[in-house]
């Protein structure tokens, strides 16, 4: 059973999330978009959706700053253990809480604010399920980081490894076993969310217009 | 010189009369859908009052258009980079509250309703949210002037110099239809994250990819008119079409063609895209109008025709320009003026200023008003068409009623002599036919078929098929 969780449902999501994309890109691009909200309420829109996003990716950042970049690389540039997991904590704890104070003004905005009646037209049902998965994974992270500011379980030498064997097509479902369980629900909740990401709203994280920056400023096609 | 062909449409507000059938046939072929039930995206405002969405014209609060910064021109909504910073929240996106907030009646009661001691009521019932509510604001709330403040606030009110009293003996009032203006220098394609808006090769319509639309809804913001709309159900970008799936067949826009007072007109022009530039960069806004004249090229000129021909501008499409009605009201006989041309985005959508009553103290004396004497201020028109300039207006004005004056003096079989010597012989009549008379084959004059040309044709059916002919097999 560990055996799946950690060694297949990881390669299912990853499966929905590259293959999914991709599909719902050639089949339906017409409905890829941002569902932005502004237009029904924007007032409540004016801070939480930008400190939202860009605690986001603040988060985003410290994510692949931790998971992907080796224990051995950082200790290599002179960097202690201690001195890493203090240096995370004092970036991460701030962006992790403002990311979960976001998403809670932002699910209040959306659900039970004066905003609410409006909102319901944005809010689809794959939304709401989208928003428990997500909530989990924000909430579980932020209380993983904090209940864990000691460094005690250091996660470097569990999860990081696991999931960069994950990308060498080399899993070690082994060294998730004895994490602790909120670790673990984080992972699973996360999962989902990949699983769920083609289906929902948030492809439009794929579409950051980067090429707008370098394009001419009048666009003339034929028919 | 780079030609390019520009399907256009002129409105003789003279001969508006505000009925709505424009809106109204537009609203049923195009945005009677969920998400688009607040989209007009052709409507008529009366002027003076606050438009839809409200006080569009007020670009302080939205920022529409295009600035000159130091002789360079940006958009007003800021650079690129900030632009891109206000992806997640744009402070200066209209929201539906702006436009108003659609909604229908709970019909059923009328039919199910139990037997009481009154009547029952449809009650409104809000299209977005499905709730019970109370209508405050509609598409045409100041209708006629109606709607309490509204006249008052009018944005262009704030520019003029001349006090606007609305009294009650010298209030005025006008129609103005507003749909996109397809410009050459749109605002909305050059704000586009995605790169969705597009202006189109053939025929310069102006159209969002629904596919390719992401919802940054930088657009709407940045079109002066507010003639982008965000749909909340698709959640993408919105605009008028021109009716392109009727143009390709030589029809008019649906608004055009059911124009009861037949004001509007819709021809071909061709312009010198490489001189766009020059309009857009224009430091004085009140030249901003004569430089997009000379934008206009001269179809009946050999030089522009070969030159068209060399570009691969077929030929119904060069001999559709050489008959165009827009081409003449507009660069023939300048009489149709763009709106609010120092937006800088080179509108290509073209109105005739209207007459109107002349005041009563004045009516006593002359038996052709002077211009000066008309209802409707001239510094308010000049605020709308002509970026303030008043010698504009007097000019088409005067003119305007050159054509009533020559006309009453032919009808009555008198000399028109004093016009001719001004105008020329016929001039003033074809004026007359054009404006008065108003035929459909005069109104409209739209080239059918892809403006391709027949080799193209020939490759777009499949010749290319075959191997070996590069680029078709007919040269």
């Amino acid at each position: 059973m560990s055996d799946f969780v950690w060694g297949g449902l990881p390669y299912i999501a990853f499966t929905f999330l590259i293959v999914g994309t991709i599909v719902r890109y050639v089949v339906s691009e017409r409905n890829w978009t941002t569902k932005s909200s502004e237009f029904l309420d924007k007032k409540h829109a004016k801070w939480g959706e930008p400190i939202f996003h860009f605690a986001l990716l603040c988060v985003i950042g410290g994510h692949v700053m931790g998971i992907l970049i080796p224990q051995i690389v950082t200790e290599s540039l002179g960097m202690s253990e201690t001195q890493y997991h203090d240096m995370a904590l004092m970036a991460g704890a701030p962006a992790g809480i403002l990311l979960v104070l976001a998403f809670f003004y932002l699910m209040w905005r959306r659900f039970l604010s004066g905003s609410a009646a409006y909102l319901k037209a944005n809010t689809s049902t794959m939304d709401k399920w989208l928003y428990f998965f997500l909530g989990i994974t924000i909430l579980t992270g932020i209380t993983g980081t904090l209940s864990n500011a000691d460094g005690a379980f250091n996660y470097r030498l569990f999860i990081g490894p696991w999931f960069r064997g994950l990308l060498y097509f080399d899993p070690q479902p082994g060294l998730m076993l004895h994490i602790p369980l909120i670790f673990k629900i984080h992972m699973l909740s996360w999962m989902t969310v990949a699983i769920l990401f083609p289906f929902t709203r948030l492809v439009h994280c794929l579409s950051i217009p980067f090429r707008y920056l370098w394009r001419a400023p009048i666009v003339y096609r034929k028919r | 010189m780079k030609i390019k062909a520009q399907v256009s449409m002129a409105l003789n507000l003279d001969k508006c009369i505000g009925c709505h059938t424009c809106s109204i046939t537009c609203k049923n072929a195009w945005t009677k859908r969920r998400g688009a039930e607040y989209m007009y995206f052709n409507n008529v405002e009366t002027r003076p009052g606050v438009g839809y969405p409200k006080h569009w014209e007020d670009q302080n609060k939205w920022k529409g258009g295009w600035v000159l910064n130091n002789g360079k021109l940006e958009l007003a909504t800021g650079s690129k980079t900030t632009r891109l910073a206000k992806l997640f929240y744009h402070p200066q996106q209209p929201e539906l509250k702006d436009y108003f907030e659609p909604w229908t009646y709970d019909y059923e009661t009328l039919i199910h309703s139990k037997r009481k001691n009154h009547q029952p009521v449809a009650r409104p019932r809000s299209l977005v949210t499905n709730e019970r509510m109370e209508v405050t604001w509609g598409p045409n709330w100041d209708d006629d002037l109606a709607g309490g403040d509204s006249a008052r606030s009018d944005e262009n009110f704030k520019k003029m110099e001349e006090e606007i009293t609305m009294d009650f003996h010298d209030i005025f009032m006008k129609y103005l239809p507003r749909l996109c203006n397809h410009c050459l220098n749109p605002a909305c394609v050059g704000a586009c994250p995605s790169g969705a808006i597009y202006k189109r090769d053939e025929d310069g319509v102006v159209l969002v990819s629904q596919d390719i639309c992401r919802g940054w809804r930088h657009c709407i913001p940045s079109c002066p008119y507010k003639k982008v709309f965000y749909n909340w159900e698709t959640n993408k970008a919105e605009k008028c079409i021109f009716c392109y799936p009727r143009v390709e067949n030589g029809l008019p826009t649906i608004c055009s063609e059911t124009c009861v007072g037949r004001i509007r007109y819709m021809g071909v022009l061709f312009y010198d895209m490489d001189k766009v530039d020059e309009v857009t960069h224009t430091e004085n806004p009140q030249d901003i109008y004569g430089k997009m004249l000379d934008v206009l090229l001269d179809p009946n000129d050999p030089a522009v025709v070969e030159e068209a021909k060399k570009q691969g501008i077929p030929d119904q499409w060069i001999a559709a320009a050489q008959d165009s009605p827009v081409y003449r009201l507009v660069k023939e006989w300048q009489i149709a003026l763009p709106l609010h041309a120092e937006y800088r985005t080179v509108p290509m959508v073209w109105y005739i200023p209207p007459m109107s009553p002349i005041l009563r103290r004045m009516e006593a004396q002359t038996e052709f008003p002077d211009t000066l004497s008309m209802r409707i201020p001239i510094a308010y028109m000049a605020q709308l068409l002509s970026a303030g300039n008043e010698d504009v207006i007097r000019r088409i004005l005067r003119k305007l009623l050159d054509v009533r004056g020559y006309m009453r003096l032919r009808e009555t079989k008198k000399s028109t002599a004093q016009y001719d010597t001004i105008y020329g012989e016929n001039t003033l009549y074809d004026m007359f036919r054009l404006l008065s008379i108003a035929k459909y084959r005069d109104r409209f004059n739209i080239p059918t078929g892809n403006n391709v040309s027949r080799e193209d044709k020939e490759v777009l059916q499949g010749a290319d098929g075959f191997p070996g002919c590069e680029g078709g097999c007919f040269q």
